[in-house]
């Protein structure tokens, strides 16, 4: 067992290893000795109380994307559109906050803000997750496309719909705000981490296990193991897809409530933007796992932080190099490791599928590796 | 399960050893470049300035005020460091690296540095800020600590303007603009301005290349833009557009007519098509202020330069501005002496 | 109106279409070949940096080409090993493409010329006579040997496909990978050609964007490998038919670009750059299940 959990690490190692010495040799094309810029680097993150909070608030959006890709794989499904789910929701979510009156309180404002942008998200999620369902239409290729919709109604929201110039909404109001997280570890000082990072782990847990104990969050999982199977069964598999996808939509909108409502105080274009991405970086690290996902998402977070750290030395760029890099290392690393030792991605006991027809490629179980 | 492990398991387990044993010993690697170490009466002042995301490089705007900076460690020996964010988040996120660290003064360069520079501001009193292109805040005050450093680009666009409606041979003339924003608008209604002044029928044909920022690093767009002015007539194009001016040069040089640059003396991107450039003098903004902390006479509150101070104008002498007849630049020297005294009025839009 | 129609209109269009059209050709090649590729952005720009990187260093923009067109197969076929030899997810091994090829043009330019935004400008191919003319320009457009090898790998993509042995390999193993091995094919060698040749057509439109700007832009693709992708899509996967949206696309940006008053005063205004988004859309929800999608895409010979 020892030795089973062990090798299934050993994607996770090998990232961290690769990572280090890529980071090592750009450092020293670089002209950099990479020892000073790993200081700097520690330096800017884990060194100071400021720097940890920084990492802290950069891992919350990817927490929200992170969880919204996984639960979209486990589904089968590639959600790549959250990029532009969570644009979209952060500008009405913002504009929402905006528009609410300044007397209300934070436990009435907050989650009509909350519910908005993840009812946008969903909904921008619902085109590709309709096709899919209905049409058969890979949704891959229409998540890229609304994302590239999403791109431009942004500016022409503002610069058409709201006659702005400077690119961003009214503030918000007070009761839509997210407190800092130094009102209660007051070093945090002057960093963006708000109580969306808390908000932002308890929601993955709480999600992951819901997937994991509940009726409909199985099923979400069966149906992506082996769909036609489950098709046998008379479970809907077509119901269950718009599920994962639509779910996924409002969860990568939640992370609008690091940047929009617990750090800027209005939306910005631009604001949050690549977490969408990123996301999908800490679901492949996370390895299917809660617990996985919130330590993929620091870890990222670490990087993206370390990247302004070393910037003056070292180009900030280095830090996506490694974070595209990663992403490759841990799925060959892991697809090597799942295919010789048979070590599969939830080790958790589980009641056995209703569905359990093997399945020659089961798509969830592919692209985790 | 170790007797059960097949060969391409262990090879993953080798394969992990020898890029752990590697990373480690890369850590080991020395230093190919030592940092040169200012010295002087001013070594213990510390600048830190902050570009937007690709701004370094784009030999106009960014680059004037790296200029400045460099000029400041050159000749008052103080220590400079810049950064560059990676993107919305991070601008608030890197001023607030410098203030934390102690340095003397923070510049944040460009328009959209106005909003976080006065939240960091606040949070670190003592702490001097400064902002280029600086909007000041629609309600409420400035910080005390923040100079908000603004050019009059109307005065100098004005001049431009002068040259390309005195030199045009078609009466048509071009302007390629950035992001549509005020900032952009206040060239366009200067360089008009400028021609109408001295050309009163000529047209002008001007066109944005987008409302978001990006629309400053896009001269694929700039290029298609200035081809549609140019094929419409126009013979000579200016730009106010950052890199997106590049494809404006492009454009020119492709159709045989002339292109003004912007921001800094841009002659050398593309000789014999640069007809002259637009300077706003964003180094000295930078230098000054730079000066003025070092000497302890720093300022807050909002600076305007403009033609009166030396901070804007065109590049009119030296082989740069070969292109331009003499008896052309006489006249918009007389222009430009009328506008000093303020006996023309320029609109800002 | 006569502006619309008229020989800057046409060659403005083609000038533009070009990198769409080398693109989305590259697509065709990858997924009639049964690979999923959404790396093309991450291509295109990579052929640019590499044809202003090469060019800038040795002064011969032909050196620049070839090795653009050198580093597009070496990332197709990257994207190749990782999908069919390691079996990595498409989707995925697409994503770390685009966002490896993006933050690695970065720092090559942090590298090579210590700039945050562009390369120096660089002397690339220029043919055709100067001046402002409808006729000029065309001419300009069409006297270029990006533009030659651009067309060259237009009209024979369809060729190639529908009648040559290779061809019909390529085929076979994008419709039944399964089928096409128990026939003796070795899809995984047939799949990596043709990636091959996609990464190489797609680099040349990386190329064609730097040589029109004679110099290098970071970020300079503007997700025009995802416009070639919906190309692809709308036009079922076929090469001619891609090849004539992306003109298609092409027109309509060019006239956006005349018309930009008249267009910004509408409602509609900057949106009307969502077309061919908006367009993929419509044919995936109203045309029959699957759309000329190659059967195999994205499945394996053996599991």
């Amino acid at each position: 067992m020892n030795d089973k959990r062990a090798r299934a690490l050993l994607p996770i190692v090998l990232a961290i290893a690769g990572g280090i010495l890529l980071f090592n040799l750009i450092a020293f094309a670089f002209g950099q000795a990479p020892a000073s810029a790993l200081r700097l680097a520690f330096e800017g993150t884990w060194g100071t109380p400021y720097g940890l909070g920084q990492v802290l608030f950069k891992a919350t959006p990817l927490l929200f994307t992170g969880l919204a890709f996984e639960v979209a794989l486990r589904a089968g499904l590639f959600n790549i559109g959250a990029e532009g789910q969570l644009a979209l929701a952060s500008l009405v979510g913002a504009l929402v906050a905006a528009k609410l009156p300044a007397s209300l309180p934070m436990p009435i404002a907050l989650p009509i803000v909350l519910a908005s942008a993840a009812a946008v998200g969903a909904l921008v999620a619902f085109i590709p997750a309709i096709l899919r369902a209905r049409r058969g239409v890979h949704e891959i290729i229409t998540a890229i496309m609304v994302n590239r919709i999403v791109d431009a109604i942004l500016p022409w929201t503002f610069s058409t719909v709201l006659g702005s110039t400077s690119l961003r909404t009214a503030d918000i109001a007070p009761g839509a705000a997210l407190p800092r997280l130094d009102r209660v570890v007051p070093s945090f000082a002057g960093s963006a981490a708000s109580f969306a990072f808390p908000l932002a782990v308890v929601i993955v847990f709480a999600a992951m296990s819901a997937l994991d104990r509940t009726r409909p969050g199985r099923e979400i999982r069966w149906v992506g193991l082996r769909p036609e199977a489950c098709r046998a069964e008379g479970i809907d598999v077509e119901r269950r897809m718009l599920l994962a996808m639509l779910l996924s939509g409002a969860l990568a909108a939640l992370a609008v409530s690091s940047t929009a409502l617990g750090y800027k105080g209005y939306y910005e274009l631009g604001l949050g933007a690549g977490a969408g991405w990123s996301g999908i970086a800490v679901a492949m690290l996370g390895r299917g796992k809660a617990i996985g996902i919130v330590l993929a998402a620091i870890f990222l977070g670490t990087l993206e932080q370390a990247g302004l750290a070393v910037n003056a030395r070292v180009p900030k760029e280095a830090m996506d190099v490694l974070e595209a890099t990663l992403i490759v290392l841990v799925a060959v690393a892991s697809r090597v490791a799942s295919r010789t030792t048979g070590v599969v991605q939830s080790a958790d006991p589980e009641p056995e599928p209703p569905c359990d027809k093997p399945a020659p490629t089961p798509a969830s179980e592919e692209a985790r590796s | 399960m170790a007797e059960r492990s097949t060969p391409a398991a262990s090879k993953l387990t080798v394969v992990t050893l020898v890029v752990s044993l590697a990373a480690a010993a890369s850590t080991l690697l020395p230093a190919r470049a030592e940092e040169p170490r200012p010295e002087g009466p001013h070594a213990k002042v510390r600048v830190g300035l902050v570009f937007d995301v690709g701004g370094r490089g784009d030999k106009s705007f960014n680059d004037a005020a790296y200029e400045g900076l460099s000029r400041a460690a050159r000749e008052l020996g103080v220590t400079t460091e810049v950064l560059e964010p990676s993107g919305a988040e991070d601008r608030e996120a890197a001023m607030r690296l410098f203030a934390a660290r102690g340095f003397d003064l923070v510049i944040g360069v460009g328009f959209i540095f106005s909003t976080d520079v006065n939240v960091v501001a606040r949070d670190f009193p003592s702490t001097r800020f400064a902002c280029i292109d600086y909007a000041p805040p629609m309600e409420g005050v400035m910080p005390p600590n923040v100079a908000g450093l603004r050019f009059r680009e109307e005065e100098g666009s004005f001049l431009v303007g002068a040259v390309a409606g005195l030199m045009s041979k078609t009466g048509h003339v071009g302007f390629v603009g950035g992001m549509d924003i005020p900032l952009i608008r206040k060239f366009e209604a200067g360089y008009r301005a400028g021609v109408q002044e001295v050309c009163p029928r000529c047209e002008v044909h001007a066109a944005f290349a987008g409302t978001t920022p990006d629309a400053f690093r896009d001269p694929v767009k700039g290029k298609a833009l200035a081809n549609s002015e140019i094929a419409a007539g126009a013979d000579v194009v200016y730009h106010a557009a950052g890199t997106t001016g590049h494809g404006v040069f492009e454009a020119a040089r492709d159709m045989g007519v002339k292109a003004i640059g912007v921001d800094a003396d841009q002659h050398d991107e593309m000789p014999g098509t640069v007809l002259t450039s637009m300077i706003k003098r964003g180094d000295v903004a930078v230098f000054d202020t730079i000066r003025d902390v070092a000497e302890g006479r720093f300022q807050a509150g909002l600076r305007t330069f403009g033609l009166a101070e030396g901070a804007v104008g065109y590049v009119d002498e030296g082989p740069h501005a070969a292109g331009i007849p003499e008896d052309t630049k006489r006249k918009v020297e007389a222009l430009e002496q009328r506008v000093i005294r303020g006996e023309i009025k320029i609109p800002e839009r | 109106m006569s502006s619309i129609f008229s020989l800057t209109m046409l060659a403005e269009s083609i000038r533009i279409a070009v990198p769409y059209a080398c693109a989305a050709i590259g697509g065709v090649w990858a997924e009639r070949a049964g690979v999923i590729q959404i790396g093309l952005e991450g291509i295109l720009l990579t052929g640019a940096f590499t044809a202003v990187a090469v060019t800038h260093a040795t002064h011969s923009p032909t050196l620049g080409l070839v090795a653009a067109i050198g580093a597009g197969i070496t990332l197709s076929l990257g994207h190749g090993q990782l999908t069919e030899r390691a079996r990595v997810h498409a989707v995925i091994s697409g994503i770390a493409l685009n966002l490896l090829a993006l933050a690695a043009t970065r720092m090559g330019l942090r590298a090579l010329y210590d700039s945050a935004s562009n390369s120096p400008g660089i002397e690339a191919f220029r043919f055709g006579p100067t001046g402002a003319t409808g006729g000029a320009m065309l001419l300009r457009v069409l006297a270029d040997p990006v533009f030659f090898c651009a067309l060259a790998a237009v009209a024979a993509t369809p060729f190639v496909l529908r009648n040559t042995r290779f061809g019909l390999r390529v085929r076979a193993a994008g419709e039944n990978p399964v089928a096409a091995a128990s026939v003796g094919i070795s899809v995984t060698r047939v799949r990596l050609a043709a990636l091959a040749v996609s990464g190489a057509i797609c680099a040349l439109g990386g190329a064609h964007l730097a040589y029109d700007q004679q110099r290098f832009e970071s970020g300079m693709s503007a997700g025009r490998g995802f416009i070639a992708l919906a190309a692809v899509v709308v036009s079922g996967w076929r090469a001619g038919r891609a090849a004539l949206a992306c003109l298609v696309f092409g027109v309509l940006e060019a006239l956006q670009i005349v018309l930009q008053d008249e267009v910004r005063k509408t409602a509609i205004g900057d949106l009307i750059q969502t077309l061919p988004y908006v367009a993929t859309l419509l044919v995936l929800a109203l045309a029959p299940r699957r759309a000329g999608a190659p059967e195999g895409l994205g499945k394996h010979a053996a599991p």
